[in-house]
């Protein structure tokens, strides 16, 4: 853990009252809200954090209902996300796949979504989003590391990840789970890297 | 020096109580983190003979919808005894006036502490399972959710700890077994916020001077302290030691 430190609710992090992920301010400071870790310089990470849609923020989700006035998207919240018919010409079907961008959230947190992209047939895998982050990595590093060892995969803001069916389906979820195990610790994209070559060797013998 | 006790049972022998156990000592606290695959959050609790598992969900879907708040979300619990869990309880373990009362005040402890106006239209749902019982089992298991509350990662502005104060064989104990709740003459679980030191549960059973009752909470802050590290230790497991378990394969 080289120095970083286990930040239970209600520990204090701060001592002057500042807006951070996953943490809630008094008259005077500022303390967690959830379970995360204080690192070297002093910053918050949450380890632990249930998603709330933001615009722009781009998702993935599954059509869930068709109606005349557009499409539902389930994405692993409370509420749905929804299409209308209007904004897109191509047309859904029920268990369709698609990533888009959220253009509006309300008050109770229904979204409406747009630039939509329907994606091919894969498989869907679910992510804690307090982590993707680690997923991308700096740069999109991560994910194209991935995308260079595995095939073609896709990470939404929501923690839906879509590994197409023509990549490696059983290896990325493999890394996906590793990510998700080791994302507090430095060197990520290193030990990944690393991963990926024992893979290979592994394959030619 | 005779104990001043109206039962006629000897609870506390030359300060040692039937375990072995000091007055202010707690009994064996074991806390495991995240123990379930399927539930968004969990912990299980070992204390002395209690056994008690612990999921949460959440926020999700509010059922039925017209309960659902559009300024917060609904925290709801369901504390339950399993039908094997102690002798008095007998074959069928469904609703009874004690779970209810139980699942309510656990849940009243909760709604002081998490940040439900983040999630409107939306439920969070703690299930408690008691699956062996040895006194305690309400303290335990508020000290179970709060685990598994921070393991699903839903905001609480604190961390809570719960432990019973009791008195028995005329002495004031901390964290009393299943025979002195029985056969004692009072039995006071407190649940304190870690940080704040707010008290979110008290309950009394039987009878307390004014004077008994201020040790009572001053008894049971310090014990407070214990449990809390306890609980810290846990989730710290559970992130660290786990994790690099797992990773550095």
């Amino acid at each position: 853990m080289n120095g970083r430190k286990i930040i239970l609710p209600g520990e204090k992090i701060a001592d002057a009252r500042v807006q951070v992920p996953g943490a809630f301010n008094d008259s005077q400071a500022t303390y967690a809200s959830v379970v995360g870790m204080l690192d070297e310089e002093g910053r918050f990470i949450p380890m632990e954090k249930k998603y709330r849609p933001i615009v722009d923020d781009v998702v993935i989700g599954m059509v869930t209902d068709a109606r005349h006035a557009g499409y539902d998207v389930e994405l692993n919240l409370p509420n749905v996300g929804f299409i209308p018919a209007r904004d897109i010409r191509l047309k859904l079907e029920l268990g369709d796949f698609v990533v888009c961008k959220v253009r509006e959230v309300t008050e109770t947190g229904d979204m409406d979504l747009a630039d939509v992209r329907r994606l091919p047939r894969g498989q869907m895998v679910v992510f804690p989003p307090a982590k993707v982050p680690r997923l991308i990595g700096k740069k999109l590093s991560m994910i194209n590391l991935i995308k260079e060892n595995v095939g073609d995969i896709l990470v939404g803001n929501n923690g839906y990840v879509w590994i197409s069916e023509k990549a490696d389906i059983p290896l990325a979820i493999k890394v996906v789970k590793m990510i998700d195990e080791g994302a507090h610790f430095s060197g990520l994209t290193d030990r990944v890297a690393a991963f990926f070559a024992k893979e290979k060797q592994n394959k030619v013998i | 020096m005779m104990a001043s006790s109206t039962s006629e049972v000897r609870l506390v022998i030359d300060g040692k109580r039937m375990d072995g156990r000091g007055p202010e000592d707690l009994r064996q606290l074991r806390i495991e983190a995240g123990v379930l695959h399927e539930a968004d959050g969990s912990a299980f609790v070992e204390w002395g003979g209690n056994k008690i598992i612990c999921g949460v969900y959440g926020p999700r879907e509010c059922i039925p919808r017209f309960l659902a708040s559009p300024y917060r979300a609904l925290v709801k619990c369901r504390y339950m005894m399993s039908p094997f869990a102690s002798l008095e309880e007998h074959s069928r373990s469904g609703p009874s006036r004690r779970s209810t009362e139980l699942s309510k005040v656990i849940r009243e402890v909760f709604e002081n502490l998490v940040i439900a106006e983040k999630f409107p239209n939306t439920q969070i749902d703690i299930y408690i399972d008691v699956l062996q019982a040895d006194g305690g089992t309400r303290t335990a298991s508020i000290t179970a959710a709060a685990v598994a509350l921070a393991n699903a990662g839903i905001p609480m502005k604190d961390m809570v700890s719960a432990v019973a104060v009791g008195k028995a064989d005329g002495q004031l104990l901390v964290d009393l077994g299943k025979a002195e709740d029985n056969f004692g003459q009072s039995d006071t679980p407190v649940a304190f916020a870690s940080r704040s030191k707010d008290i979110l549960l008290i309950q009394m059973d039987g009878m307390l001077t004014r004077d008994e009752m201020a040790r009572v909470l001053d008894m049971a802050e310090r014990a407070e302290g214990k449990i809390h590290a306890v609980q810290a230790d846990s989730l710290k497991r559970h992130y660290e030691e786990a994790g690099e378990k797992k990773f550095l394969m």
